[in-house]
């Protein structure tokens, strides 16, 4: 395999994850940008535990859930059922917080970076073997109870809470959920890298989660697999002069959608009409 | 004592700056109804406008002229994208962040490409002025005496208009409720777009004041300055105009002490923090939510 073709696969199926992990809160209204934190603190996590502590990449892997899961808990207790403005806050604010310690954290690499994350043999297969084991997670999660339940959230909080609905409770799962799915992209991220800079969790970073979630489609899960491939595959198609300018590009479809197909490329209504079997009853 | 003083003038300078930024934020919210994320990226395109006419004149009034017009045509350009938001997706202020997202990835990629290469620009001395004072390693620059000046200024003529003119009043009405307001005849489109202009203006304003403040501009910048524009928004409370001017001076002054008492890049992150805290502890706000 072509070493572009490796990186493109590897970088789209983190990005389907950080997308997942995007989409998961959204369904209860919340724009939870603290994944982008929680990937950069596993992402650092895993690859020093690597490098330094010489820690097995399974050990890793279940230490880089845990704490983006923990992030993401702690946070929840007091945005669990915030308004969605306040969570884009929480999260925009602590990942430049996150940036700025490792920026002046010399064990970390600082503004340099981190390098020399050992590599990990056949490490495609096992991102791709996590995507479709928290894909078809997901999937159980949008057709039960939960699901249904966060689809009201979305539309109505008020109709939700007659309904018996917990929003906190719902919002913090969800969320937790989110940091979990995150800590699995971070450590993948690291050793596919096989070096971490600050630079790359920024706001751009989340601007390219936001266009991914949007531009694929918010309402089901299909929608972010569609766009990764699409926006990944855009400075690969294109030539170089072109692709430079892939940010213009992202945002430009980013308005565009909004303003032509505000649910997206992938709707329900699209599902249900193509496929009967993966609409919501 | 002295670096007190020093650092308390640079960061009332600062603290009007943020205080004209989060009104503009404020007006476009209770009066248009959106979210314009993209504001901190015209002021900073504004600065990169100052510091293009400087490289050509020396004439500081074109230069006003030339910040200010830029700004004013940018979020005035920004206003049928709005419209046509609000206006098929009801006022969904979420739906408005995103496009403006969009907007503020397309605006940041074109800086970043076109402009000096991407690298970022430094105002001539001229523009910024000398040192007034000294203390030690700290100075008071003459920018930072005209920002100060000028947030002031602004903040008040800011404040007569709102206040004290009819259009102020359309202003506050719309904001209070659309519905009443349409009821007792304010033109509700006319009022809004009209907003989008002082907010251009506001942002004008903030670019000249800024770049006499800092006397540089990035690319980067306005990503720096929106998050910091939308946390002193959401913990003054989202459209609570008197808890922006507060929590704006605020802001400014805590970072100013914090770069004063707090070597690196550390100080930074210390008013992220306190304003992280504030927003854990009292998502509403610290004056109350009008959205």
């Amino acid at each position: 395999m072509s070493e572009i073709l490796y990186y493109f696969l590897g970088f789209t199926a983190i990005y389907i994850l950080m997308g997942w992990a995007l989409y998961l809160p959204y369904k209860v209204g919340q724009l939870h940008f603290l994944i982008v934190a929680c990937m950069a603190v596993t992402a650092y996590f895993g690859g020093f535990a690597a490098r330094e502590w010489g820690w097995p990449f399974v050990m890793i892997l279940i230490g880089g859930i845990f704490i983006g899961a923990m992030i993401s808990f702690i946070f929840s207790l007091a945005i669990g059922k915030a308004p969605c403005f306040t969570v884009v806050i929480v999260g925009l604010t602590s990942v430049f917080i996150v940036k700025t310690i490792i920026e002046n954290w010399r064990l970390l690499g600082g503004t340099v970076g981190f390098f020399h994350i050992p590599t990990v043999n056949n490490l495609l297969p096992i991102i791709y073997i996590f995507l479709f084991v928290v894909g078809f997670l997901i999937y159980k999660i949008d057709h039960s109870r939960l699901g249904r339940a966060a689809s009201v959230v979305f539309v109505d909080r008020e109709v939700a809470v007659t309904l018996g609905v917990d929003i906190k409770k719902l919002g913090a799962f969800f969320q937790i959920m989110a940091g979990a799915i995150a800590g699995i992209a971070g450590i993948l991220d690291a050793f596919l890298v096989n070096s971490l800079s600050p630079e790359f969790f920024t706001f751009s970073m989340i601007a390219y989660l936001m266009c991914i979630l949007f531009v694929g489609g918010y309402t089901t899960m299909w929608g972010v697999i569609l766009s990764a491939f699409i926006l990944q595959g855009i400075p690969l198609l294109f030539p170089s002069e072109i692709a430079s300018w892939r940010q213009v590009i992202y945002g430009a479809l980013l308005v565009l959608i909004i303003l032509m197909r505000p649910e997206g490329l992938i709707t329900r209504k699209m599902l249900w009409r193509l496929k009967p079997r993966l609409s919501y009853k | 004592m002295e670096i007190f003083i020093a650092q308390l003038i640079s960061g009332l300078a600062l603290g009007s700056i943020y205080v004209l930024l989060v009104t503009g934020f404020n007006l476009m919210l209770l009066v248009a109804k959106i979210i314009q994320f993209a504001y901190p990226q015209i002021v900073v395109i504004s600065m990169y406008t100052c510091w293009g006419v400087l490289q050509l004149t020396d004439n500081k009034f074109l230069v006003i002229l030339a910040g200010i017009s830029i700004s004013i045509i940018l979020s005035i350009l920004s206003e049928p994208i709005f419209r046509k938001i609000t206006s098929t997706q009801g006022v969904d202020i979420n739906v408005s962040f995103i496009a403006s997202m969009g907007m503020a990835m397309i605006i940041m990629d074109i800086m970043s490409h076109s402009i000096n290469y991407g690298f970022p620009v430094a105002f001539p001395s001229e523009w910024v002025g000398g040192n007034l004072l000294r203390f030690g390693l700290i100075t008071v620059s003459e920018g930072q005496l005209y920002a100060l000046i000028g947030g002031i200024i602004a903040v008040l003529l800011f404040s007569f208009l709102l206040y004290r003119t009819n259009q102020g009043r359309f202003f506050r009405a719309i904001a209070e409720n659309r519905f009443a307001a349409c009821l007792v005849g304010i033109p509700i489109v006319k009022t809004s777009i009209f907003s989008y202009f002082i907010v251009g203006v506001l942002g004008g304003f903030s670019a000249i004041l800024f770049s006499m403040l800092i006397g540089s501009a990035s690319p980067w910048l306005g990503e720096f300055v929106a998050l910091k524009m939308l946390a002193v928004s959401i913990v003054a409370g989202l459209g609570n105009l008197r808890g922006g001017l507060v929590c704006g001076l605020l802001l400014g002054i805590i970072e100013a002490m914090a770069v004063g008492y707090i070597s690196g890049s550390w100080s930074n992150v210390i008013a992220f923090v306190v304003m992280l805290v504030v927003i854990l502890i009292k998502p509403q706000g610290l004056f109350g939510s009008k959205i």
